[in-house]
């Protein structure tokens, strides 16, 4: 069992000030990611710990002792890092470069001994590296070769091992298979294990916990779930992310929407028609764009739905899985009667939201533009014996207008815009 | 249970006796046939003979009735000094050269460029130009100069290419190459300005030759500071190794870099003054030599040291026995014996395995 604590330090590059009061405790077994954005001083906390580069201020301590006041020796026995790339001067074999982890455990003018030569091979197993211990370390690919470094970085037989973004440069499959590694031996090994990522979903797989820094600060830390949250990646990130739990997998997942555009706010609002995830992106383009956007009747827990929460965009909606009552048709009428333009998003219309169609027959009669965004396939999307088609054949035989894309779609909201604009304009004229 | 590749790693250590035991015995006849080489003919059995009579235990067994007094001398005090301090040279050159590539982890680094033998020869020059080569208690001022030469101009280009605690190895080189072009201005300046009878000497010094180490001082005077310095490099070989994985990683792997780098700058210093003090500028050994025994076994410095060092000796041997053969009865400098062969030689390096050895 071993304790790493960090004590409120500062580390600064000749006059620029990196850290500033980070601390934090870690213990064996456990898995502790550091995230943040380039430039936050995450690579120069992990060259800190790593007895590198001294902070100005504050301890770090491996149970009670101070790192600084140890031998680099002693802390090599403890402590191992595995860094984003190692490039290897001469062409020394894998074999070669993970007995070289046996340096702190060495007299100075001892060779390696079976012992030793029997550690390696055993973290060579482990990291399916043995199969080309012979080979020389300058011809192996990105990822035989930092199999090899973590290799090396077990044959320390450290309590405590450190990772800068050991994954980076990797293809899929060997980042799973390094980071599940990693996992089990921190599970199965008790080791302590502080990891910087770049990468959200990886962190969210694979920490206890998270400790989000920025500008050299910490701003959040704790259990990955509290820690990883819209608000908190905006605010480090300055991206609009959502963040859920996978359904396959269960693992937190992060996924970027976009960096906020500044657009200007626009005077058109626009009502969407929607269900089943046809109208969310439609609803980040709309507000990215500017308008006003407002949507109904949905089913809650249908995909739009909580694209609509998530984006914050007003809606009516019903109980899941049920049939639009007079109720939210009414609500749905409100909202519509204040919206300048209907679209309609190519949705499966079943007897359950057939009333949506009612009400853009409603909007239409009261002089509300309305437009149907089409792919040409109602047939089978029409779950009501062609019901819904005949509705919408009304709807564009009393004017409502069809577009094909998204791109049609902007430039005629665009048009109405202007319009809108103008209209406005003159209404103050007199 | 051992399994191949186990079984192949312990072969391979072994197999480094066989190279170091090998590499000795060639080292053994170049430096016999060395001896034989020369304006008198003398032949080998004789000389063995006369090397046999300067070992105690050997004197009696052998019978040198037949040996002239003549050959006796030139053999142990003319050769033999002279074959010595090349053997010491080519040493001296192959290790620094082997222990600078390791701290700098570039297989261009050598004594030339980062300065250490332009140092050493500023500081040489100086003496020759000024006449104030003196001999104080076995060591002349000239190796004295040479030495603080050597180790300031290392330290200089250290301290100017340092940022913050660390060394980063592109700004060194540059450095290194900048500070030595300046140093090899001054030199050339002072062979300007020197006056006729002095010039032969310099000029013949700056290319490089063993010709003025054909007495026993020199060796005296060199040799104790060789051996620290190869010894001290020796000690710190598994660092070496260590670094090739760069300096962060030789840290986190227990390494105390910046006090080893420091020692190893010293002791590299040390062997380049040493050398340059007594033949001048010899080029090439300290680029080459570390270069031909890494592609022979491997690139482990607790053995690339030795088998540099042995191969360097015997190079240079070769080396100074052709400049005193090819030129008929006058003599060429060695230094150009070295370059002639030395950089086709490396081309051909560059050129067979550009992987891993690419500069």
């Amino acid at each position: 069992m071993v304790l790493l604590t960090i004590g409120d330090i500062d580390c600064s590059y000749g006059s620029v000030n990196v850290l500033k009061d980070v601390h934090f405790a870690v213990k064996s077994g456990e898995f502790l990611g550091i995230l943040g954005p380039n430039g936050s001083g995450k690579t120069t906390l992990l060259r800190s710990i790593s007895r590198v580069l001294k902070p100005q201020k504050g301890v770090i301590l491996i149970d009670d002792k101070d790192i600084y006041g140890m031998k680099s020796v002693d802390v090599a026995k403890q402590l191992a890092v595995v860094p984003q790339s190692t490039p290897v001067t001469f062409d020394f074999t894998s074999l070669e470069v993970v007995l070289m982890g046996r340096n702190p455990h060495m007299p100075r003018f001892k060779m390696e001994s079976k012992e030793d030569l029997a550690i390696a091979r055993n973290s060579m197993e482990l990291t399916r590296t043995w199969e080309f211990a012979d080979r020389p370390v300058t011809e192996l690919s990105g990822g035989e070769m930092q199999r090899v470094i973590i290799a090396r970085a077990l044959t320390q037989e450290p309590k405590i091992l450190l990772l800068d973004e050991p994954t980076t440069h990797l293809d899929i499959s060997n980042q799973l298979e390094i980071m599940d590694l990693i996992k089990h031996l921190c599970k199965t090994k008790e080791l302590l294990i502080v990891a910087v990522f770049h990468d959200f979903n990886l962190a969210a797989r694979y920490c206890d916990s998270i400790i989000l820094l920025n500008d050299g600060k910490i701003v959040a830390v704790g259990k990955s779930n509290e820690t990883l949250t819209s608000e908190n990646v905006r605010k480090v990130f300055s991206v609009d992310t959502i963040v859920k739990k996978h359904p396959v997998t269960g693992f937190l997942h992060v996924i970027p929407l976009s960096r906020p555009i500044n657009q200007q706010q626009k005077s058109l609002s626009i009502h969407l028609i929607c269900g089943c995830g046809t109208g969310s992106p439609l609803m980040k383009i709309l507000k990215d764009e500017g308008y006003f956007v407002t949507a109904g009747v949905l089913n809650l827990l249908d995909t739009d739905q909580e694209t609509a929460q998530l984006l914050k965009i007003p809606i009516t909606s019903e109980a899941p899985f049920s049939p639009i009552t007079e109720d939210a048709h009414t609500a749905n009428l409100k909202m519509i009667s204040k919206a300048n333009v209907i679209v309609i998003t190519p949705t499966q219309f079943g007897d359950g939201n057939l009333r949506n169609l009612d009400a853009a027959e409603t909007a239409l009669k009261e002089g509300i533009p309305v437009i149907l965004l089409e792919d040409g396939s109602i047939e089978e999307r029409d779950f009501t014996n062609g019901k819904a088609t005949n509705y919408l054949t009304k709807l564009k035989n009393n004017g409502a207008i069809t577009v094909k894309n998204t791109s049609e779609l902007l430039h005629l909201l665009d048009k109405l815009e202007n319009k809108n604009n103008k209209n406005s304009h003159q209404k103050k004229e007199p | 249970m051992k399994t191949d590749t186990e079984t192949a790693h312990l072969r391979r250590v072994s197999h480094w006796k066989i190279y170091l035991v090998t590499l000795l015995i060639a080292f053994g006849a170049v430096f016999v046939l060395s001896l034989n080489l020369g304006y008198a003919p003398i032949p080998f059995s004789d000389i063995l003979t006369i090397l046999a009579k300067q070992v105690p235990i050997l004197q009696n067994l052998v019978d040198s009735s037949s040996i002239t007094q003549t050959a006796e001398v030139i053999i142990t005090q003319i050769r033999l000094p002279r074959v010595i301090c090349g053997a010491l040279v080519g040493a001296a050159l192959a290790t620094a050269g082997v222990t600078y590539q390791g701290i700098f982890r570039n297989p261009m680094a050598d004594p030339y460029i980062i300065g250490a033998s332009t140092g050493a020869s500023v500081g040489s020059a100086l003496v020759i130009v000024l006449g104030v080569g003196v001999s104080l208690l076995g060591v002349n001022t000239l190796q004295i100069l040479a030495f603080v030469g050597s180790l300031t101009t290392v330290l200089l280009v250290y301290t100017i290419s340092r940022v913050g605690s660390r060394v980063p190895v592109t700004t060194l080189l540059l450095t290194g190459i900048a500070v030595s072009l300046f140093q090899n201005a001054i030199v050339t300046y002072m062979k300007t300005i020197a006056s006729d009878k002095l010039l032969h000497g310099l000029t013949f010094w700056i290319i490089g030759s063993l010709a003025p180490t054909e007495n026993w001082e020199k060796v005296w005077a060199v040799l104790p500071l060789i051996i620290v310095g190869a010894v001290v490099a020796y000690m710190y070989s598994r660092d070496l190794n260590i670094l090739a994985l760069g300096e962060d990683q030789a840290q986190h792997l227990g390494v105390e870099i910046e006090k080893v780098k420091r020692i190893l700058l010293v002791s590299g210093a040390l062997m380049t003054a040493a050398a340059v003090s007594i033949s001048g500028l010899i080029g090439f050994v300290g680029l080459i030599i570390p270069h031909l025994t890494r592609v022979l076994i491997g690139p482990d410095h607790r053995v690339l040291l030795p088998t540099s060092a042995i191969v360097g000796a015997a190079f240079l041997m070769i080396c100074d026995a052709l400049s005193r053969v090819v030129m008929g009865s006058g003599e060429a400098p060695v230094g150009i014996i070295t370059a002639l062969s030395g950089a086709p030689f490396f081309i051909f390096l560059l050129r067979r395995k550009k992987k891993g050895y690419a500069v």
